[in-house]
């Protein structure tokens, strides 16, 4: 009898390598897709379905129905939504914040990473650490010196305040990033341009700048994203109308006591619109960056 | 001979020149990043530390009592942060294992070269790109009671319906669900980069041998995807460790305190109770609990 169970249970193994092992059969094809469905149900499923009924009328919204005919689909959400003034504005801060956080951990931070990968000092390898070490900290903890400081500073209430803010929570990584991909460019480039009269400055801007650019797409993509996708940091700084951005604008719109969800739902796909068209655009080098950074220090 | 240490001398003095130059204008580049993390995360960070030790409210916070280790001893005796505690504890691990699971199963599917797994690997990072309030609102609409789509399904079912993010018992399994949802892809990338980077010949040779595709995977795809794995393990355990928005945007920490977490109970101390040294305390404990495993976990890599 155990004997019997075992050579089943061998038999069955046999039979799961045998079809593990084998080419892209059509069956093998059918299952592997099978799977790939479940996760595109799991994962993409609910966000179709909140952008399709961003373009429903509010009746079928509060309606009983899962799946809306053609008589139910309306533009009328979206016009609400972006003639509204204090939107506008939301989206514009939020515009500007991230562009401008972007713009600055880009600068800062191909000069510290050009830094860490070409010259030797005393203190390079712990200030690397000491910059990663930063990712660890919980943000709630600094948040009350950190509000303290700004206001201080007379940065409390406005978008260079959120700019600096935001910079410094997306600093540590994109310089690691392009430390990274600074190392990968040989240094003997960096030589031949000396010998030819330039600057370190003029090197960085002719050689490593050019060179480095898959590595600045996906630092750049990753501080846009971070900015852009904040709360914390800006419901913190943020005192007024005039320096919200547009999740501490949504946060306040879905938190009232009666949520008009179509104009709710219509705002939030504007929200992450910005964000995946990036995406799409820079997904070619950001899929492969962050991939492959997680293996750079291998 | 004289002339010659002078030569020598000279070629010292010079090497040491650009020794000294190279050495300035390496730090020259790095200061304006340093500077800034120094003052805005490195001043508030230690600052934040030495809070911990006085009681201080945030309406005078000029006005600090030096109290010692007694924030430490009230939390030790403070149910709702036991509770919080436990919570978030219980949410890293559930989260952190469930997006390792699926993460690599994704990363496998992908790896098959079937059409359209390219497409399918950039559309699945959305859920990753967009921003916490909106993944927030699509789960808070799917759950809404009577217009939600998972209403409306378990409704045509007979089943019981309500506003699942006010169910205790069901609204931490959510915020569970969320944290999986988000970073799924980000793991199936990462796994599927590893994979794809180990060189063709070792399965080869493994199958040479007479390793099957399970024996394969366990000795040969599973060591080298070890390094990426506790990156992505490290990472996304300090993530969900100290993440605020997921809980706050969506439950605020409730029903009943069903789903509070260190990093919303910190942020109720201090800005809703303005006890900025209580709050600054649960922020050291977090910090040193975050240590500890990082530390532990490198180490036990380290040793494999």
């Amino acid at each position: 009898m155990a004997t019997s169970t075992d050579s089943d249970e061998r038999n069955l193994t046999q039979r799961i390598d045998a079809w593990l092992d084998e080419d892209m059969s059509p069956r093998r094809a059918i299952g592997v897709y099978l799977v790939l469905g479940l996760y595109f149900a799991f994962l993409l499923l609910p966000v179709i379905y909140m952008v399709i009924v961003s373009f429903t009328s509010q009746e079928f919204l509060f309606s009983p129905e899962l799946i809306p005919s053609l008589r139910d689909l309306t533009l009328a959400n979206y016009e609400t939504v972006l003639s509204r003034g204090d939107f506008r504005t939301y989206f514009y801060n939020s515009l500007i914040v991230a562009t401008s956080t972007t713009l600055l951990v880009l600068s800062v931070g191909i000069l510290a990473g050009y830094s860490m990968s070409r010259f030797d000092y005393p203190g390079r390898g712990g200030l690397l650490y000491a910059f990663l070490s930063t990712q660890m900290l919980p943000i709630v903890l600094i948040l009350i010196p950190f509000y303290l400081l700004m206001f201080s500073l007379n940065l409390v209430d406005s978008l260079l305040g959120i700019v600096i803010a935001h910079s410094v929570i997306g600093i540590p990584l994109g310089t690691w990033l392009l430390k990274g991909y600074i190392d990968d460019i040989p240094e003997s480039l960096d030589e031949a341009a000396k010998m030819d009269g330039c600057s370190h400055l003029s090197v960085l801007r002719r050689v490593i700048v050019p060179l480095a650019m898959p590595g600045i797409a996906v630092a750049g993509f990753y501080t846009f994203i971070l900015s852009w996708n904040d709360y914390l940091l800006v419901s913190i700084l943020s005192q007024t109308a005039g320096t919200r951005t547009l999740p501490f604008g949504l946060q306040l719109f879905q938190a009232q006591n009666t949520v008009a969800w179509n104009l709710l739902i219509a705002a939030a796909v504007i929200t992450m619109a910005p964000v995946i068209l990036l995406f799409a655009v820079a997904q070619r080098w950001v899929v492969e960056g962050l991939a492959s950074g997680g293996m750079k220090g291998n | 001979m004289a002339t010659q240490t002078e030569s020598q001398f000279s070629r010292y003095k010079e090497e040491f020149a650009s020794f000294l130059t190279d050495t300035w204008i390496g730090y020259a580049f790095v200061i304006p990043a340093a500077i800034l993390l120094a003052v805005v995360i490195g001043y508030p960070t230690l600052r934040g530390l030495y809070l911990a030790f006085f009681e201080v409210s945030l309406l005078n916070p000029e006005q600090m009592e030096f109290v010692g280790l007694q924030h430490f001893r009230a939390l030790a005796a403070d149910p709702i942060f036991k509770a919080a505690l436990w919570h978030t504890v219980l949410l890293t691990a559930l989260a952190v294992s469930f997006q390792y699971l699926l993460g690599l199963g994704l990363a496998l599917a992908l790896k098959e070269k079937v059409p359209g797994a390219g497409i399918f690997r950039s559309l699945s990072m959305v859920t990753w790109v967009m921003p916490i309030i909106v993944m927030v609102i699509i789960f808070r609409f799917m759950v809404q009671n009577g217009f939600g789509p998972v209403n409306i399904i378990l409704d045509s079912f007979g089943m019981r319906t309500t506003y699942w993010f006010g169910e205790p018992g069901v609204a931490f399994p959510l915020i569970v669900l969320m944290h999986v949802w988000r970073n799924v892809p980000f793991y199936a990338i990462s796994l599927l980069a590893a994979m794809n980077s180990i060189p063709k010949e070792q399965y080869e040779a493994a199958r040479l041998d007479g390793a099957g595709p399970l024996e394969r995977f366990r000795y040969v795809t599973l060591p080298q995807i070890s390094y990426v794995s506790m990156i992505m393990i490290v990472l996304h355990v300090t993530f969900t460790f100290k993440n605020f928005d997921i809980v706050y945007l969506s439950t605020g920490g409730g029903p009943l305190g069903n789903t509070e977490v260190l990093a919303t109970y910190v942020y109720k101390q201090a800005f809703e109770q303005y006890a900025l040294g209580y709050g600054a305390s649960i922020g050291v404990v977090m910090l040193i609990l975050m240590l500890t495993f990082t530390i532990i976990y490198v180490k036990l890599e380290e040793v494999d």
